[in-house]
């Protein structure tokens, strides 16, 4: 290997030594400056918006912002932070260790609390008094989520529940009524039906374990009167919780209910008569699917249906001014008319109370019956269970056991006893001590 | 006539010739590694602007897990396959493609063009081949009445998913440099084994592999440690999934430890000991092949 | 009857495996690509069928030109360009320089110089990425050129390469070239190089490749389309939470890999065997 040749591994021991003694003695800096930017005073002339254009949202983004800008004299430099939720917070997260902070930027249902635990985005409370901001105008549950010992985090913007997708053609084969099931009891009833009628199609396909299973079940446990957490109490082996695991996994067992890497495109592609999937992809499956699709409240008794979705934050640290500035920035984007035009644009749900009395609104329902849906069902949300949103890794955790029950078969009362017990342990780890 | 250039004047050049290249590899690689290291030790929350120093509890966690043993054997797994289906593969490829076939620039473009692919895209094309519904392998084996296996459920079928999948797209990189390899050889020593009338196998054996020893010699190196890092084509097929880690590899926990769980400090743990896996197997690879090259 | 050709072909069975094995790989290989290519010319509800549809009908254009008018791809491509040539020229400058003292010069510590380098072979940029942030932050290099470029310019894989290959070149015709009393470039220039095209084409193009494609660090570092690359500037086709339109990400892949492949034709066709390995046909 060397041209010289003689015992060239101790050569490269020793050389491996002295690197790893390195190492051991080395020290950087973490970065933890505070942002060069925070002590800028006067009027703040441009601000930063990181956005990950949530539901190919792009040109809507550009278009309010040029209004924002008409109306407040104030630049917008938006920025594409990436593809999803999880690319804009590893850069955010980049920019706290001692880079250029956003004044706005996207943070959801699963990343914000985490800024707001270590004292990367400020509470809002205080801004909207400052900036007269109505936060009564918002939908509750919706901003509600983002609600930590008793301060606001984030404001809804992009926000989405499941919803319960149907086949129509598949539901007359089968001789049911034009609607979703009430329940999932009838759901049951229901299903041998679809599966008898429709020719060996899944009668309904949920995403997997590693596409946000846990968040579609989290409806589901609801209904059974179960839940995975109370507050930050883990309740994953309740009756309750582990009788609606036993139905899923029943429903699996039986074939009422198959488990998807792409659950989406099997329903789209008429591979299953019924989905439940955001209501961010009505506007997507209703332009990939050549069949008429029909729309439902997620089953009951209420509540059955989780809130998800993207919020918009602020930086703590930049000064008060650009804090200000930026909170008129979020009010502006998530008003009445915008939020309106916003979500006709994307399918998200709009964000203000008053949003379905509004003028656009109307025509735009009457074309979109599905979305009306959506809308209605809005009102029986709830926000989601600690254990999913708020515990780091929650939702990676549980989708992980729904695999096991489902595609790996393992019983349920041990999976989820596993669950309790990993849950409370990262609680008491890494939550705890923080609060 | 002078010697060789004498030793003190071969410092100067070497480090003129180097140093650029070493300041560059020291602040933004090893500057970032030894920082890892540090935090290794610490309990670190990834938005947090404070680590606390905890010991070694992170390596005691890491290495008492027994999520920690799934992954050490997906990426183990992963690593092997990798290195021996894209070598092997590739060498086959770079010999055939070594000799004059019609056709021969257009599927030499045709098999580096996969490594060309950007790695998510390459998760993307290949749900069109595996997926249990609109998969190509379905439909094919449809056509003769086998069902497929679930790759996406089934861990085992998902680690060799996402294993096929890299090596396919890898075979661009061995076959490139298996190429060069070839096509840079001595002439002269494949004139003397034509005149001697050997078998191509003899001939392949005798001539040929001895000078392509360099070539496997890097390869076995480079490749092990790029497959170490697979990240893109597991994050877009199966985010390390089915059942939670059935195809997490160590750089996946990495990531997922990081900025996921947002434990950056146990995150900084799992990359070190992986550091230190991969610097143990490249000096046992060194050793071993120097061995072979004494002979 | 299968007498070697001096060609260093075989005879008609040879041809024949040959041609057979060309077909395989051409069929395993190809039809993933394929499925990328043709689905980048369906319309949205034909790309995901059940059974599946090998060829588009209709034949559409339109994922096209949503990746031309949704994004600003001349400027990102520009970006691209910046980018990979930058990092190509320096990478492929230092690796030789590297490759030359670590293969032909005798200085002291070269074995850790060797082993320090293939050691930052064995860092995962997933740990780099958020140190080195913080330092080109400090460093006012955001939403730079610079800021891009400068920490990617290290190169420890083509040092590695360049070294080995050197070591196998011919000892008699190095020691010549020393006899000769040529100076160290000069002998590099004239001796070393060109003996070494194959692997150094082979050098630039997987350079190319892995700096073309870029993703995660740029998306840190810039900002907007004034420095963003490619990669980058197409993530915004995909959508999230809903339903990806994968005719235009297919699309903007396949844009992206274009410029790379027309490089790759026009480079392979000079890693030719040296003038005496007889005529090299196809």
């Amino acid at each position: 290997m060397t041209a010289s040749g003689r015992r060239p591994l101790l050569r490269l021991t020793g050389a491996a030594a002295t690197i790893a003694a390195l190492a051991l003695s080395g020290c950087a800096g973490t970065g933890s400056s505070e942002d060069s930017d925070a002590g800028g005073s006067g009027p703040v002339e441009t601000l930063t918006f990181w956005s990950n254009h949530p539901g190919e949202s792009k040109p809507v983004e550009t278009e309010l912002l040029e209004a924002f800008e008409a109306e407040s004299g104030i630049e917008v430099n938006l920025v594409t932070a990436g593809k999803n939720y999880e690319e804009v917070a590893q850069k955010f997260n980049a920019a706290l260790s001692g880079g250029e902070l956003p004044d706005v930027v996207v943070a959801s249902d699963v990343t914000w609390f985490n800024f707001a635990l270590n004292d990367a985005i400020t509470p809002m409370d205080d801004l909207w008094s400052a900036t007269d901001v109505d936060s009564e105008g918002y939908v509750d549950s919706l901003r509600e989520d983002y609600e930590f010992e008793g301060e606001h985090f984030a404001l809804p913007y992009a926000r989405s529940t499941p919803l319960f997708y149907y086949n129509k053609a598949m539901w007359a084969a089968a001789g049911l009524p034009d609607r979703g099931p009430e329940t999932w009891e009838e759901w049951a009833e229901w299903a041998p039906k679809l599966a008898a009628t429709n020719g060996g199609v899944a009668p309904m396909v949920l995403p997997d374990g590693s596409n946000y299973l846990d968040w579609y079940f989290q409806g589901m446990v609801w209904t059974f009167g179960g839940s995975y957490s109370d507050e930050w109490d883990m309740t994953f082996t309740s009756d309750e919780t582990i009788e609606a695991g036993t139905f899923l996994q029943d429903q699996y067992r039986q074939q009422h209910i198959a488990v998807s890497n792409d659950a989406n495109n099997q329903f789209g592609a008429g591979q299953a008569a019924a989905l439940l999937q955001s209501t961010g992809s009505l506007k997507g499956l209703t332009g990939a699917a050549d069949f008429e699709i029909g729309t439902a409240f997620l089953p009951g008794p209420t509540p059955g249906c989780p809130t998800g979705g993207a919020g918009l934050a602020i930086p703590e640290r930049i000064s008060d001014e650009r804090k200000e500035a930026a909170m008129e920035l979020i009010s502006f984007l998530t008003n009445t008319e915008n939020t309106v035009k916003f979500s006709q644009a994307t399918g998200y749900m709009p964000v203000q109370k008053d949003a379905v009395d509004h003028p656009d609104m109307k025509p735009f329902l009457e074309q979109n019956p599905n979305f009306r849906t959506a809308l209605e069902q809005l009102e029986v949300t709830s926000s989601q269970d600690y254990a999913r949103v708020l515990l780091p890794g929650g939702g990676a955790r549980i989708g992980a056991g729904l695999d096991r029950i489902t595609i790996g078969g393992e019983d349920v009362k041990t999976v989820f006893g596993q669950l309790d017990e990993e849950s409370t342990q990262v609680y008491e780890r890494d939550i705890e001590p923080k609060l | 006539m002078r010697r060789p250039a004498p030793r003190r004047r071969g410092t100067l050049l070497a480090v003129a010739f180097l140093l650029p290249n070493l300041v560059l590899l020291g602040v933004f690689t090893y500057r970032p590694l030894l920082d890892n290291i540090r935090l290794s030790f610490t309990d670190w929350n990834i938005s947090s602007p404070t680590a606390t120093y905890i010991g070694f509890a992170n390596y005691v966690e890491w290495f008492t897990s027994s999520a920690s043993h799934a992954v050490l054997w997906n990426t183990a797994v992963f690593t092997a396959a990798a290195v021996i289906g894209s070598m092997a593969l590739g060498l086959a490829l770079a010999l055939l493609l070594d000799r004059p076939l019609f056709g021969r620039n257009a599927v030499r473009s045709l098999v580096f063009a996969p490594f060309v692919v950007a790695g998510a895209a390459v998760g993307v094309a290949f749900q069109f081949v595996f997926d249990p519904t609109f998969g190509l392998v379905q439909d094919l084996l449809a056509r003769v009445g086998v069902a497929a296996p679930a790759f996406y459920q089934d861990p085992e079928w998902a680690l060799f998913m996402v294993t096929a999948t890299y090596v396919w797209k890898n075979l661009g990189y061995t076959f490139v440099i298996y190429l060069a390899a070839l096509q840079g050889r001595r002439a002269e020593l494949d004139e003397a084994a034509e005149i001697d009338a050997a078998s191509a196998w003899t001939k392949f054996r005798r001539v040929t592999w001895p000078q392509l020893r360099p070539a496997t010699f890097f390869l076995l190196i480079t490749v092990l440690l790029n497959s170490f890092q697979v990240f893109d084509i597991i994050d877009t097929m199966t985010r390390g999934g089915p059942l939670g880690n059935g195809t997490t590899t160590m750089v996946y926990q990495v990531y997922q430890e990081t900025f996921v769980n947002q434990r950056a400090g146990f995150g900084a743990t799992v990359a070190t000991v992986m550091f230190l896996i991969l610097l143990v197997v490249t000096l046992l690879q060194v050793r071993v092949m120097e061995r072979g090259q004494e002979r | 009857m299968s007498a070697p050709t001096p060609a260093g072909g075989t005879g008609l069975r040879g041809r024949v495996g040959g041609y057979a094995g060309l077909l395989l790989v051409v069929l395993l290989v190809a039809i993933p690509l394929y499925w990328i290519l043709i689905s980048s010319l369906k319309e949205r509800p034909d790309i995901y069928t059940v059974p599946v549809s090998w060829f588009p009908d209709p034949v559409t254009g339109a994922n096209y030109s949503t990746v031309g008018t949704g994004v600003a791809f001349t400027d990102y491509l520009r970006n691209s360009v910046v980018i990979t040539a930058t990092l190509t020229v320096v990478q492929v400058a230092l690796g030789v320089l590297s490759a030359f003292a670590l293969a032909f010069l005798r200085f002291p510590g070269r074995t850790a110089v060797l082993l320090f380098v293939i050691g930052s072979l064995m860092v995962p940029n997933q740990i780099t990425v958020i140190s080195n942030y913080a330092l080109v932050a400090q460093l006012g290099w955001r939403n730079t050129f610079a800021g891009i470029i400068v920490p990617l310019a290290g190169v420890a894989f083509g040092t590695f390469l360049m070294r080995n290959h050197f070591l196998s070149l011919p000892r008699e015709i190095i020691e010549a070239a020393e006899m000769d009393a040529a100076g160290p470039l000069r002998m590099l220039w004239r001796v070393v190089l060109p003996m070494s095209w194959p692997t150094l084409i082979a050098f630039t193009l997987i350079t190319i490749v892995n700096e073309w494609n870029q993703y995660l660090w740029p998306l840190l570092i810039a900002d907007d389309a004034s420095v963003a690359p490619l990669p980058v500037g197409l993530a915004q086709l995909q959508d999230t939470q809903g339903l990806t339109n994968w005719g235009p990400v297919l699309a903007g892949t396949v844009l992206t890999m274009l410029p790379i492949l027309v490089i790759f034709l026009a480079l392979q066709r000079h890693m030719i065997k040296g003038l005496t390995a007889g005529a090299v046909k196809g």
